[in-house]
Formats: structure tokens, sequence, C-alpha cells
């Protein structure tokens, strides 16, 4: 199943809303906004998975590329992810860096 | 032990990132015949991922080479073998569990992989026979998660 990523932006926090399922394959077109997202300069990337069905490892990197991008104060959120998801960045420790929340 | 069907169903692919799509269905099939909840379908799914991607990433060095996957499912669960024809590479010496205090930043992502592929499944083997590397996975349809999320 391929992956949809859009961007936007709502006030000072840009927003990263994926739909699909994120691999190895997919996960180069979350890596380029990524990249599109940490020069807006915003205070938070939120980053909503509700739409993802699956995540990978290839996942894990890219959100660990998202914290090397933005800047030290720029927080990161992952919202809506589902339970295997967020267990996922739980077991890779990501949990204590990037905020996983529900909503 | 897990009771499984006599004869595996297999699938043979091109060791490419593209034919994970592909054995990412084959997986989820034999799931869906062994009537694995979601959770344990997701798992086994992860397991063959994960693996398959290494395989392709680092197993064959983005050369050309095959992957085989070949799996049986039963009412007691599913069981699947990977095997390839890359140089020897055993997952269980390559795992790198998450090292505490390390920030996530400096970690090796690969060998994550390997270490969610491993706790994912309920069993798992590696044998180096005749050239090919074998790890086979079984998730067991009663089997619980041996990697619950923190509370």
């Amino acid at each position: 199943m391929p992956l949809s990523v859009s961007l936007s932006i709502e006030g000072d926090t840009t927003v990263i809303e994926l739909t699909g399922e994120l691999d190895a394959k997919t996960a180069p077109d979350f890596h380029q906004t990524i990249e599109k997202a940490a020069g807006h300069g915003t205070s938070t990337v939120e980053i909503r998975m509700a739409g993802v069905g699956y995540m990978a490892s290839a996942g894990l990197r890219s959100l660990v590329f998202a914290q090397q991008k933005v800047a030290d104060h720029v927080t990161i959120k992952v919202v809506g992810a589902i339970e295997p998801v967020s267990r996922t960045i739980r077991t890779a420790g990501l949990d204590r860096s990037i905020l996983l929340s529900d909503d | 032990m897990v009771e499984l069907a006599r004869t595996p169903a297999a699938l043979e692919v091109p060791a490419t990132v593209g034919a994970l799509g592909d054995i990412a269905a084959f997986v989820l099939r034999l799931a869906e015949g062994a009537a694995l909840d979601k959770g344990a379908a997701y798992r086994i799914r992860l397991a063959v991922d994960e693996l398959a991607t290494n395989i392709v990433m680092h197993g064959y060095r983005g050369g050309d080479g095959r992957i085989t996957v070949r799996g049986r499912s039963g009412p007691g669960g599913v069981r699947i073998t990977i095997e390839d024809t890359a140089p020897a590479f055993d997952p269980v010496e390559g795992c790198l569990p998450p090292v505490p205090g390390l920030p996530p930043e400096r970690r090796r992502v690969g060998g994550l992989g390997i270490h969610l592929a491993l706790t994912s499944v309920d069993e798992f083997s590696y044998t180096r026979r005749d050239g090919r590397n074998i790890s086979t996975l079984t998730v067991k349809a009663e089997g619980t998660d041996p990697c619950p999320p923190r509370p």
C-alpha cells in the first residue's frame, strides 16, 4: 500500500499527515517531507499518523532523521499512532525524545 | 508444538525494495489462513519485512539476488522460513537492542530492525546450509506478545 504525505502549517506548528504504510519502499517520501518541514522553522513539528496501518524500522529511521534536522528547541510530536506503531517507537526508545500523543 | 499444514506455500522474489510488498501480502495471506488475530498478524509481517529488508539492503549489498519465503499456517499459528544466498549472516548476532542512555540519533537503526523482528516472534532460529542463510520464524496463534508495550 502506498504512502500519502501532506504538509501544512497551522500557526507555529508544521503538520505532516501520513496515510498508508511506512516501510523501506515508502519512507523516502516521508524523508523528503521532513526536509521541507525542518526548513519551516516552526516551534513544533506534528506528525499525524492515525492513518498509518503499518510502520517498519525504515519509519524509525525517518523519525531519527527528523530529530537531526530540526533545531534543538523544536518539539516533534507523533499523534494518533495505532498501538503496534507506537510500540515500535517505544521499542526503539524514541519516545524519550519524541512526544507520543493520542490526539 | 504448533500445528501446521504439511505442504508449504512458497514465494521467490528478486531481492529488491519493490518486492517487499509481495512478501508482505504473502505473509498476511498465511496469517489469515491461521486465523491469527490482528496483533499477531502484524508481528509476523513486521518480523519478515525487517529480515527481508535487511537482506536487500545489507545481505546482497544492493546487488542481484533472490529471496525465497516459505510458509505454513495452521490452527496453531504460522511458521515462515526466509532463505537467501548472500554472505553468512546470523540475525541473532546482528541484533542490536536499544542501548539505555545512548541518544536514539546515535544508534544504528539497521540493527534495531532486527531487534524488532526477533522480539516480534514467538520462536526464531537461524542456520547456514549449502551457501544459504535460512531463518525460521514462528508466531503462535495462542502466543502472547513477547514485547508488550511499557505501561
